[in-house]
C-alpha cells in the first residue's frame, strides 16, 4: 500500500510517504521552502515525496492528515464560548483563522492532489504522536506517553502499544488530559514570558535553566496542581492563552514572577534581572521534570512494561527525558528523531497502515535520514563558479583531510546523504568542530550561529566510546541515539570537552553507531586517532532564524555567509578564500 | 512636508527603540529573502551580489537591533510604552515583500525600486534625528549601502535584460501599486470581517456561552478516559 502522511497548519508542516509498511521518504516543508517552522500546507514536501518515489497522486491508496480538523475547531469554539465575554478580541481572529482554511483540509488535499475524498483519512493528533513514537521504536511492547501543547482536545495521553507474534499491531491510548490543562502550554507560557518565540524557542528555556536555581518551584506549583487520580490541572487564573491571542500569561502571573522580559533585551546573567529569568527557567524546568517523572513512574507501575515510548513536542526536552529514564522505573526510553508535529506526518501514515488497514508490522529502519540527498557535484560546480578552492577526494582521503581540518581548529560544514527528519542534525547536515575549548564555543556562537551565549552545543561520539566521556545510565546510549537525553560529562573530561559541556556539567550527547552514519563514524575515528578523543561538537547546519540546510546550494550559501572554514558534501571539499563576501568589481558594470 | 510628523515620531526614546527593532526585523527578513534569491539564481555574478546584499541587510538588522538595545537600556525603569505609529513611519523597505521565484529580471527591478524607496525614507529619518547622533550615524551608514544596492540592481537589470529593462521597471512599479491596493483591500476586508464577527459574538453567542459554561462545570478535573470506539475510524474529521 502507498500511504502519504501530512502534518500542517500549526507549525512544522511535513509530508511522509510509506510504501508497503516502510517509509520511503519524509521531509519538513521548512527545509524546502526555507521558512523556519513553516506551517503552510506542505505542497513542496508532498511533491518531493511523490517525485522521489516516482508516483503520481492517483497511485496513492490513502492520504492521512495528522489530526481531525473539525474536532480541533470544536475545541477552539468551545473555549471561546467558555471564556465569554473575555474572548471577544480573540474570537474574530480564531474564526477567520479556522474557517479561512484549517477546517477545509479534506477539500484542500483533494484539490491539490486530485485524490478522491474517500481516500483521505484523519488520525487524532496524539494517535499520530503515539504511532510516530511506538511504530518507529525497536520494541515489541511498550508503554506510550505523548505530551505537547495541544492537539484537538488532548494535551497528554497515556497508553500502550504491542506488536503481536503474527505481526499484528495494536496501539491503545487509554486516557488523556484535555485542554487547557497542558504541560506544553505551561512551558510555552514561560517561553513567552522569558521573551522567546513560542513553539520554537522552548529549548532556549531549557538551556537557560542550566544557569539558574530552581528557587521559584513553589511559585510554579501554584500554577499546576496534581489531581488525586495522578493527572494535573493548571490554575487558569495565571494564564490567558485559552482566552486571548495577545499573551499567554495573566497579570496574576506577572504579579507572582515579576515583569516579563523584553524580547529585544539581551539576558545578562551578571545582573539580578538576568538571574531572575534564569531562575524562572530552572523552576519551570524542574516542575516539568517532576511532573513527567511522577506520571511515567505511575505508568510503569500500571503497565509493568520495561519500555516507554515518548512522543509529542515535550519529548524534545532532553533533561526531562534523562530523568524519566533514571527515575521512572522504565529500562529503556524511546524518543523518535522527530517527536514533534513534523514526525506526525510519518506517524499518521504508519498508524493508517498498521492499525486502520491492518497491514503486518515491518522492522523499522532505525535512523532519521528520510529527506532529499545532497549532491557533491553541485557543490563543486557552485564553488568552481566562484573560484573557491575545491577538492574532489575519495572517501579515505576526504575523511583524513577533514579530521586534519578539525584538529587544526577549523569549523566544518558537513553534508552527507539524505536529510534528517526532525529538529536535530544527527550527522547528515551538521556543523562539526573540535569540542575542547570554550573559545570554540564562543566562536561558533559569535561567527556562525549568531545566538545567545547561554545555549550549549552538543557532542557526537561513537557509541562504544561514549561511556568513557559521558556518565550514561543503563539505556542512556539508546536515548542518546537521536540526541534525546542530557547526561553528565564525566568530571575528568569536562575541561578537555569544554565547548560541549554546559554550565551544569551536562551535554546533550549523540551516541553514534557505525551503521547509522558510516562516514561520520569514520571521521570520529580519524579525529580520535589524531587527538586521542573521538568526540566532535555537532550542531545543526544553519544560522539563527533559518531552517537546517537541505541541498548543496543552501549549504554553500550558508558557508559563504558565516565563519565556516571548510564545506563538505559527498566527496567534495571546499575551503573558503579570504574574499568570499567581497563586493564583485563588476557589480555596477 | 512630513518633517514635523517624523520629528514627533522619533522624539520619544521608547518609540525610537521600538522602531529600530522593527526595522531590524525587516532588514533581517529581507536578507533571508536575498539568500534564497542567491540560492535560486543560475547566474554566478548575481549569486555573489545577492549574497553580498544579504550580508549587508543582515548587518543592518544587527545595527538597528544594537542601537535599539542601547536606547532601551538607557530608558528609566518602568517607563510606559508609547503609541508606536508604525504606519506613519514604515521601515526602509516599507511593506515591500520580496517575492523570490528565481526570475532575476523581475527581482532586480523590484530590488532597485525597493532600495530607492528605502533610501529616501532613511534620508528623512536621518534628517530628523539631529538630537541623536548615534542613531543618525546608523542611518547614514545604511544609506551608503542602500545606494550601492540601488545601483547594482539597476546595472545588473540592464545586463540580464538589456532590451526590456525599462519595461521591467515599469512593470515592477505597477506591481508595487497593485500589491499596495491588495494590502489595503485585505486590511479593509479584515476589518469588516472582524466587525461582523464581533457583532455575532455579542448577539448570537451568549446563550451558547451559557450552555458551554454549564457543561464545563460538570467536567471533572484530571484524566479523561478514551473510549475504544472513538478511535475506530479514520474517516471522520470529527
Amino acid at each position: 500500500m502507498k500511504i502519504l502522511g501530512i502534518s500542517a497548519h500549526y507549525h512544522d508542516s511535513a509530508a511522509a510517504l510509506v510504501i508497503d509498511g516502510l517509509p520511503v521518504c519524509a521531509v519538513q516543508e521548512e527545509r524546502l521552502s526555507r521558512r523556519k517552522g513553516d506551517a503552510a500546507f506542505p505542497l513542496s514536501a508532498i511533491e518531493w515525496c511523490l517525485e522521489h518515489a516516482g508516483l503520481e497522486p492517483e497511485a496513492l491508496d490513502a492520504v492521512v492528515f495528522y489530526e481531525r480538523p473539525m474536532l480541533k475547531f470544536d475545541r477552539i469554539l468551545t473555549c471561546a464560548l467558555r471564556a465569554f465575554p473575555h474572548s471577544w478580541r480573540a474570537f474574530p481572529k480564531a474564526m477567520t483563522n479556522s474557517l479561512g482554511q484549517k477546517v477545509w483540509v479534506r477539500g484542500i488535499i483533494s484539490s491539490h492532489l486530485g485524490v478522491p475524498a474517500r481516500k483521505i483519512l484523519f488520525t487524532e493528533h496524539h494517535q499520530a504522536h503515539a504511532a510516530a513514537a511506538f511504530l518507529t521504536a525497536p520494541t515489541h511492547r511498550a508503554a506510550i506517553l505523548t505530551a505537547d501543547g495541544v492537539g484537538e482536545w488532548a494535551t497528554l495521553t497515556v497508553g500502550h502499544g504491542e506488536r503481536g507474534p503474527n505481526r499484528a499491531t495494536a496501539i491503545a491510548l487509554l486516557r488523556e488530559i484535555r485542554f487547557p490543562h497542558s504541560l506544553g502550554m505551561l512551558y510555552s507560557t514561560f517561553t513567552a514570558y522569558l521573551g522567546f518565540a513560542v513553539n520554537q524557542d522552548e529549548y532556549k528555556v531549557m538551556g537557560l535553566a542550566g544557569y539558574g536555581r530552581p528557587r521559584m518551584v513553589d511559585d510554579v506549583r501554584k500554577l499546576i496542581r496534581r489531581t488525586p487520580d495522578g493527572a494535573f490541572t493548571l490554575n487558569l487564573d495565571y494564564f490567558e492563552f485559552h482566552t486571548t491571542v495577545e499573551r499567554s500569561y495573566s497579570s496574576k502571573f506577572v504579579a507572582l514572577f515579576g515583569p516579563p522580559r523584553n524580547a529585544y533585551e539581551p539576558i545578562d546573567l551578571e545582573t539580578a534581572e538576568g538571574r531572575r529569568f534564569a531562575d524562572c527557567a530552572a523552576s519551570v524546568q524542574r516542575v516539568l521534570e517532576d511532573t513527567l517523572v511522577e506520571m511515567t513512574r505511575a505508568l510503569h507501575q500500571e503497565t509493568g512494561l520495561p519500555d516507554l515510548c515518548l512522543g509529542g513536542g515535550v519529548a524534545l526536552n532532553g533533561v526531562a527525558n534523562a530523568r524519566i529514564l533514571a527515575e521512572s522505573g522504565f529500562e529503556r526510553v524511546f524518543v523518535p528523531p522527530a517527536p514533534g508535529d513534523a514526525g506526525c506526518a510519518l506517524g499518521a501514515a504508519l498508524y493508517a497502515d498498521r492499525i486502520h488497514f491492518g497491514n503486518p508490522d515491518r522492522d523499522f529502519p532505525d535512523h532519521p535520514f528520510w529527506g532529499p540527498p545532497v549532491d557533491g557535484a553541485e557543490l563543486a560546480r557552485l564553488a568552481g563558479e566562484d573560484e573557491q578552492p575545491v577538492d574532489e577526494l575519495d572517501d579515505g582521503a576526504l575523511i583524513d583531510q577533514v579530521a586534519g581540518d578539525l584538529a587544526a581548529g577549523r569549523i566544518v560544514g558537513w553534508m552527507d546523504g539524505a536529510l534528517e527528519l526532525g529538529p536535530r542534525a544527527l550527522g547528515h547536515r551538521s556543523i562539526l568542530a573540535a569540542p575542547h575549548s570554550t573559545g570554540m564555543r564562543d566562536r561558533l556562537n559569535r561567527d556562525i550561529k549568531y545566538r545567545e551565549e547561554f545555549r550549549p552545543f552538543a557532542p557526537v561520539v561513537p557509541v562504544e566510546a561514549a561511556g568513557r566521556y559521558f556518565d550514561l545510565p543503563p539505556g542512556g546510549a539508546r536515548l542518546a541515539r537521536f540526541m534525546s537525553g542530557v547526561f553528565p560529562v564525566r568530571p575528568e573530561w569536562r575541561a578537555r570537552l569544554a565547548a560541549i559541556t554546559h554550565v551544569d556539567g551536562t551535554a546533550r550527547v549523540q551516541t553514534l553507531e557505525r551503521d547509522m552514519a558510516p562516514r561520520l563514524y569514520a571521521l570520529l575515528e580519524a579525529y580520535g586517532r589524531r587527538t586521542g578523543i573521538p568526540v566532535l561538537l555537532n550542531t545543526s547546519f544553519n544560522v539563527a532564524g533559518e531552517p537546517i540546510v537541505n541541498r548543496a546550494v543552501e549549504g554553500y550559501s550558508t558557508f559563504r555567509r558565516c565563519g565556516i572554514d571548510v564545506l563538505v558534501a559527498g566527496q567534495t571539499r571546499v575551503t573558503k578564500s579570504a574574499s568570499a563576501l567581497a563586493r564583485p568589481k563588476e557589480a555596477n558594470a | 512636508m512630513l518633517g514635523p510628523v517624523h520629528r514627533w515620531i522619533w522624539r520619544d526614546a521608547g518609540r525610537r527603540a521600538h522602531k529600530l527593532f522593527r526595522f531590524g526585523e525587516t532588514e533581517t527578513d529581507g536578507g533571508r529573502d536575498l539568500v534564497r534569491a542567491a540560492e535560486l539564481t543560475g547566474d554566478p555574478l548575481l549569486r555573489r551580489l545577492y549574497l553580498v546584499h544579504a550580508a549587508d541587510e543582515l548587518r543592518h538588522g544587527e545595527m538597528f537591533r544594537r542601537r535599539g538595545t542601547e536606547i532601551l537600556l538607557a530608558l528609566p525603569q518602568g517607563s510606559k510604552p508609547s503609541y508606536q505609529a508604525d504606519w506613519l513611519a514604515p521601515s526602509g523597505h516599507g511593506e515591500d515583500d520580496l517575492h523570490v521565484d528565481g526570475r532575476d529580471d523581475t527581482l532586480l527591478a523590484f530590488l532597485h525600486l525597493s532600495e530607492k524607496a528605502a533610501a529616501s525614507r532613511f534620508a528623512v529619518y536621518r534628517d530628523v534625528l539631529q538630537d541623536d547622533p548615534p542613531t543618525r550615524t546608523v542611518f547614514e551608514e545604511i544609506l551608503h549601502d542602500e545606494a550601492f544596492h540601488m545601483n547594482y540592481a539597476f546595472s545588473q537589470l540592464a545586463r540580464v535584460s538589456p532590451q526590456h529593462h525599462r519595461r521591467r521597471l515599469w512593470r515592477a512599479r505597477l506591481s508595487r501599486l497593485w500589491k499596495g491596493y491588495l494590502r489595503l483591500a485585505a486590511a479593509l476586508a479584515g476589518m469588516i470581517g472582524a466587525v461582523i464577527l464581533t457583532l455575532q459574538y455579542f448577539i448570537l453567542l451568549p446563550p451558547f456561552a451559557f450552555l458551554a459554561r454549564r457543561a464545563q462545570r460538570r467536567e471533572t478535573p484530571g484524566w479523561t478516559p478514551i473510549s475504544p470506539e472513538r478511535k475506530d475510524s479514520l474517516k471522520g474529521q470529527y
